[in-house]
């Protein structure tokens, strides 16, 4: 078991030590500056105390953890620690820090940052994210050496310490930052922030624009064997409307952006200026219905019964939703999980019957159908487009669906509060582990399977078991049978994955997203 | 009572006007669903998470007390922290204040340059074709909904033809004002309307009042007559309109800054009111109330001084 | 030319569009809610006056229909403020004393407020929809109503007639609902006129946001909001629904217009 995962270590080295090196072959121009328009800003860029997407996708390029996701995300790569080892019964790992590695501001990085960050990040009384470190009971270093040693074995641990709320920090500048509390300081700091990674935090005007520098003590080398990144000035715009974001773009005000609407997709690949990118990412699109026997109210609640929500998902053809909002680019969710989960296992979900589906509403004790809601984002196209074709298809199966446009604070306050009988809804994991999604979705003890009140006993077992089931075989086995059964209870209307897409102007290149969604500007460049 | 007088009798109003304004923003914000918490820590948090966060923002403490702790910082001049940027609302009103009255100022300069002129033309032309054609004119830009004007200038002039920037507010006065020159177009748009429309009237009002037909009797030229007395009693029209505008300015001015993403307060009273930033949306109000209400009596004072008449 | 020629203009836009909303099964070449595979983003042509949207849906039959829902905002939005407004200005202006003191509060606090934020709020309080926008715009637009009819009513106390009404020991309910409130109402009757026109853009900057119609229902501001993101490559999507606006804008302004002069009201 050792051998075998030391060579997986090995293995994992070599091959994402040649990942780690920029992809493009073209000599990449250093110095000047690649402006990215982003679609809303970071609120507080704490590595364990935040929460939201435009923090996490940004913290990267701020902060680096001991281990990388690789490119495809599926696994990880050395980042501060070079190499890493698993004990054979899985209780300790011990990594070895990179040396010579140096925070922003020219300080060394010390082991004890390592221990303290990480045992910051682990304290289950700071932020919504230590539960991804809570198999650690301790943790030591001796030199450059750092060991976990954990309550029980964690098939999640590796994956846990490439997510990007285990950040090193470094422990004496946040100590000295100004505030009495620890939270004042993380506040404080956070303006400022100070780590190792390839930008550092210049000015930051909230809502209008955030300007970051080059880190000159950045360890990442480049192929000529200078350091990264290549640019000296990254500086995201705040444009929360679609169109003037690519309106910009054409202009040339910009050098690239996100979130390009599907509807321009095809468009912007014609433009001789410019180049779309569609990164394969772990976004999956789809309805979450209440399965709870009343509603709030107490009326009863039809999507109750599995038969209903299995004929819902049989009366939408995914392919026309898939081809009129996305334009082809998504495909069909095969799981419940992202494709390009570890562990994803690919079914044949709901193909289009509408047979079926008034056939199987028959049964359920609806032959005519019945009244539904859903609340969905005001202001979304995409969502909007979905919930269009949606309440056509099902309403040729007898559901009459009632579509309310909230704004994103009213539908979450309804969601948690679980009064409502459907929501659009959307996920992106942020470890490379089916375990995050499938504690949130299907797993009841934690928001009660996504506030739907669906329970499957069986599958919170397996859940609890595969989280200390280090052996891939039986684990693997484990998520194939929650994906079954999630599957045949369709708990959910599945929808579609969709790619992040992207675009730049054609002299700015390098850009990287994984699929985790981190939005990767170290080997970015400009070209003049 | 003397115009000194006058002006600090109406400063004095301004004072339970505001009270009034900061007391229904307080429970007008508390009644939209969802709270700070909830829009901030999205789909995904758990109930302990936001409990914490609930304690740690002080939203848990009894609806009076959080009332009590709002006053009292305004007579401290502080107001919070804004809730989803996480600094002092004071800095940030601060900072995007001088966005939103540079366009607004744009916007008001542009509307009267364009209307006053315009409705003297029309006022004298009364009728006859020139007149038609301005109130045609006029008309299609009264009509027209601000995004959708917005959204046409800026394709076309910006991303088009490439006469402006796309959007944005630029560094420096000079980048300022160009990169401001259409969302103020935009805005000045239905409001140079409204300003035409009345000063016509106005004037033509005027026209065929007695004093003129009495002035003209004496033996002056029409020239005369028409820049002495009319002017200026039809500029105390325009002025009053101007400054009962302005609160349909600001309002217009949300829109404007978001389709031209302009970095000023209607884009964050909109966005504050998205994320249930209590603090800031309470601050915005009573801001733009203030300003509103300077708006009013600085209209008054101008009145005054165009018309002694009217100083009561 | 004044006289007739605005009001005949104004009549005739305001019925035409009156037809499509209250008959667009008739007027509309297609089913807007049709989606049509076969038709997606086809520009304007022979098939498609207007083109057709991202669902092949006919943005003519589109923005037919939508006018059923304009035409109902205009309608719903203007009527609530109209009503309460003339009746607490009547009293007001009429009675004046300590509720005319209060009153002036009142407008001065609802005034000082941006409406469009006033509105945004409370709409994101009720909840979507249009029936919520009309609460919040009756909430807030009787205060302009009531301005106007107090200003004219405090004019006409003063005068004469009313005097002599007096003197004849008419009851205070007989002077004020026959002799001051027909005339006092004609301003309000041109203001209410323009008071539609303005309710429409604000009902279609609501849909803009999201805030007002909801799916699948057509308003004019909602079709131009799905349109904006397609304005590169699909201009007609939100071009046409923007003339509709404006064409109503001016229909309704036309017909204000020639009201005013017909009953001869000093604007």
């Amino acid at each position: 078991m050792r051998r075998t995962v030391l060579k997986a270590g090995i293995a994992v080295l070599v091959t994402a030590a040649a990942c780690a090196l920029p992809a493009g072959a073209d000599a990449a121009t250093r110095g000047g500056r690649m402006t990215y328009a982003r679609y809303a800003d970071s609120l507080f860029l704490d590595p364990v105390l935040n929460d939201a997407n435009v923090d996490i996708w940004v913290l990267t390029n701020l902060y680096d953890t001991l281990l990388a996701p690789t490119r495809d995300g599926l696994g990880v790569q050395p980042g501060l620690a070079t190499a890493w080892q698993t004990s054979a019964d899985g209780k300790a790992v011990t990594l070895t820090l990179r040396s010579g590695v140096k925070f922003a501001d020219g300080s060394p990085l010390l082991a004890s940052d390592v221990v303290w960050s990480l045992d910051r990040a682990r304290d289950p009384k700071a932020g919504a994210w230590s539960g991804s470190l809570a198999s650690i009971d301790r943790i030591d270093a001796a030199g450059d050496a750092v060991t976990l040693t954990l309550k029980n074995p964690d098939p999640t641990i590796i994956p846990a310490l490439a997510t990007f709320n285990a950040a090193i920090l470094p422990q004496k500048l946040f100590e000295a930052a100004p505030g009495a509390t620890a939270e004042d300081k993380a506040k404080a700091f956070a303006e400022h922030p100070i780590g190792t990674g390839p930008f550092v935090m210049a000015s930051w005007q909230r809502g209008v624009s955030m300007t970051l520098r080059r880190n000159p003590y950045y360890w990442k080398q480049a192929e000529d064997g200078k350091a990264l990144p290549y640019l000296d000035e990254l500086v995201f715009q705040v444009i929360p409307d679609d169109a003037t974001r690519l309106l910009k773009l054409k202009a040339g005000e910009i050098d690239g952006t996100e979130f390009v609407p599907y509807t321009r997709v095809k468009e912007l690949q014609a433009d001789p200026a410019l180049r779309m990118e569609l990164w394969p990412s772990t976004r999956v699109a789809y309805l979450t219905m209440y399965c709870g026997p009343t509603f709030k109210d107490g009326k009863p609640n039809p999507l109750a019964n599995a038969k209903v929500r299995q004929a819902l998902n049989y009366a939408v053809n995914k392919d026309a939703v898939i081809g009129i909002t996305t334009l082809g680019l998504g495909k069909p969710m095969r799981s419940y999980l992202p494709s390009t989960t570890p562990l994803f296992h690919a079914q044949d979900l709901y193909k289009y019957d509408p047979a079926k589906a008034r056939a199987l509403l028959s049964e359920a004790g609806f032959p005519n159908g019945f009244e539904t809601s859903i609340l969905s984002l005001s202001g979304n196209a995409d969502e909007a487009n979905n919930l269009a074709i949606v309440q056509q298809m099902w309403g040729q199966v007898g559901v009459k669906l009632r579509i309310e446009q909230v704004d994103n604070a009213t539908r979450t306050a309804r969601y948690r509060a679980e009064d409502f009988a459907m929501r659009t809804s959307a996920w992106t994991n942020d470890i490379s582990d089916p375990s995050q999604f499938t504690s949130y979705a299907a797993y009841y003890p934690n928001i009660h399977s996504l506030h739907s009140q669906w329970r499957d006993e069986r599958v919170d077992a397996l859940f609890t078991q595969s989280q200390q089931e280090i052996d891939l075989a039986m684990r693997t086995a484990q998520y194939k049978e929650i994906q079954d059964r999630y599957a045949a209870a369709a708990p959910i209307v599945f929808l579609y994955e969709t790619p992040y897409p992207v675009a730049f102007r054609k002299q700015a290149q390098g850009f990287v997203q994984i699929p985790l969604g981190n939005n990767l500007f170290e080997a970015a460049y400009v070209d003049k | 009572m003397n115009r000194a007088g006058l002006v600090a009798a109406r400063l004095l109003q301004i004072v339970p006007t505001f009270l009034a304004i900061g007391a229904v923003v307080f429970v007008l914000a508390r009644l939209l669903p969802g709270d700070p918490v909830s829009a901030m820590l999205g789909d995904r948090a758990t109930d302990e998470a936001v409990t914490r966060l609930r304690g740690a923002m002080g939203l848990d403490e009894p609806v009076w007390a959080q009332f009590l702790l709002f006053v009292g910082g305004i007579a401290r001049g502080e107001f919070g922290t804004s809730t989803a940027m996480r600094v002092p609302v004071t800095a940030l009103v601060l900072e995007r204040l001088p966005a939103t009255l540079m366009l607004t100022a744009l916007a008001t300069l542009l509307a009267v340059t364009i209307a006053v002129p315009l409705a003297f033309v029309a006022a004298t032309q009364a009728g006859r074709w020139p007149d038609l054609l301005i109130r045609a004119v006029f008309q299609v830009g009264l009509s027209s909904p601000i995004f959708y004007v917005g959204l046409v200038l800026l394709t076309v002039f910006a991303a088009g033809l490439r006469w402006f920037p796309v959007g944005g507010y630029g560094t420096g006065l000079a980048e300022h004002l160009h990169h401001l020159l259409l969302p103020a177009v935009t805005l000045a748009l239905s409001f140079s309307a409204v300003i035409m429309r009345n000063l016509r009237a106005s004037i033509l009002g005027v026209l065929t009042a007695e004093f003129v037909d009495f002035a003209r009797s004496k033996g002056l030229p029409r020239r005369v007559v028409l820049l002495r007395h009319v002017l200026r009693n039809a500029l105390l029209s325009t002025v009053t309109l101007v400054g009962l505008h302005v609160g349909a300015l600001l309002g217009g001015a949300v829109i404007t800054e978001s389709v031209f993403a302009v970095p000023g307060v209607g884009r964050l009273m909109v966005d504050s009111i998205f994320a249930r930033d209590y603090p800031v949306i309470q601050a915005l109000t009573l801001v733009l109330a203030v300003i509103v209400s300077l708006a009013f009596l600085a209209t008054d004072l101008v009145q005054m001084w165009l018309d002694p008449r009217l100083a009561r | 030319m004044r006289g007739r020629a605005p009001l005949l203009a104004g009549g005739a836009i305001l019925l035409a569009l009156l037809l499509c909303a209250l008959l667009p099964g008739v007027v509309a070449p297609y089913d807007p809610l049709a989606f049509d595979y076969a038709a997606l983003l086809q520009p304007p042509g022979a098939a498609h006056p207007f083109g057709t949207d991202q669902f092949g849906r006919d943005i003519l039959s589109r923005t037919i229909a939508a006018a059923t829902i304009d035409l109902q905002i205009a309608l719903f939005a203007t009527t609530g403020p109209l009503v309460i407004g003339t009746a607490v200005g009547l009293l007001v202006g009429y009675y004046g004393g300590v509720a005319d003191a209060v009153f002036g509060r009142v407008v001065d606090l609802v005034v000082t407020f941006p409406f469009l934020v006033l509105v945004i709020a409370i709409v994101a309080v009720l909840g979507p929809g249009l029936g919520n926008m009309y609460v919040a715009v009756t909430a807030v637009g009787w205060v302009f109503y009531a301005r106007l009819m107090r200003g004219e009513v405090m004019v006409l106390r003063g005068q004469d007639y009313v005097s002599a009404c007096k003197v004849l020991g008419y009851g205070q309910a007989r002077i004020l609902l026959r002799h001051v409130l027909p005339n006092a109402a004609r301003p309000i009757l041109v203001y209410w006129m323009t008071d539609m026109a303005l309710a429409i853009l604000l009902g279609s900057s609501l849909g803009y946001l999201g805030l007002g119609a909801q799916p699948p229902e057509a308003e004019w501001g909602v079709l131009i909001a799905d349109g904006k993101n397609l304005f590169t490559q699909a201009w007609w999507v939100a071009v046409f629904p923007g003339f509709a606006i404006v064409l109503a804008g001016i229909g309704f302004s036309l017909a204000g217009d020639g009201m005013a002069d017909l009953l001869d009201v000093k604007r």
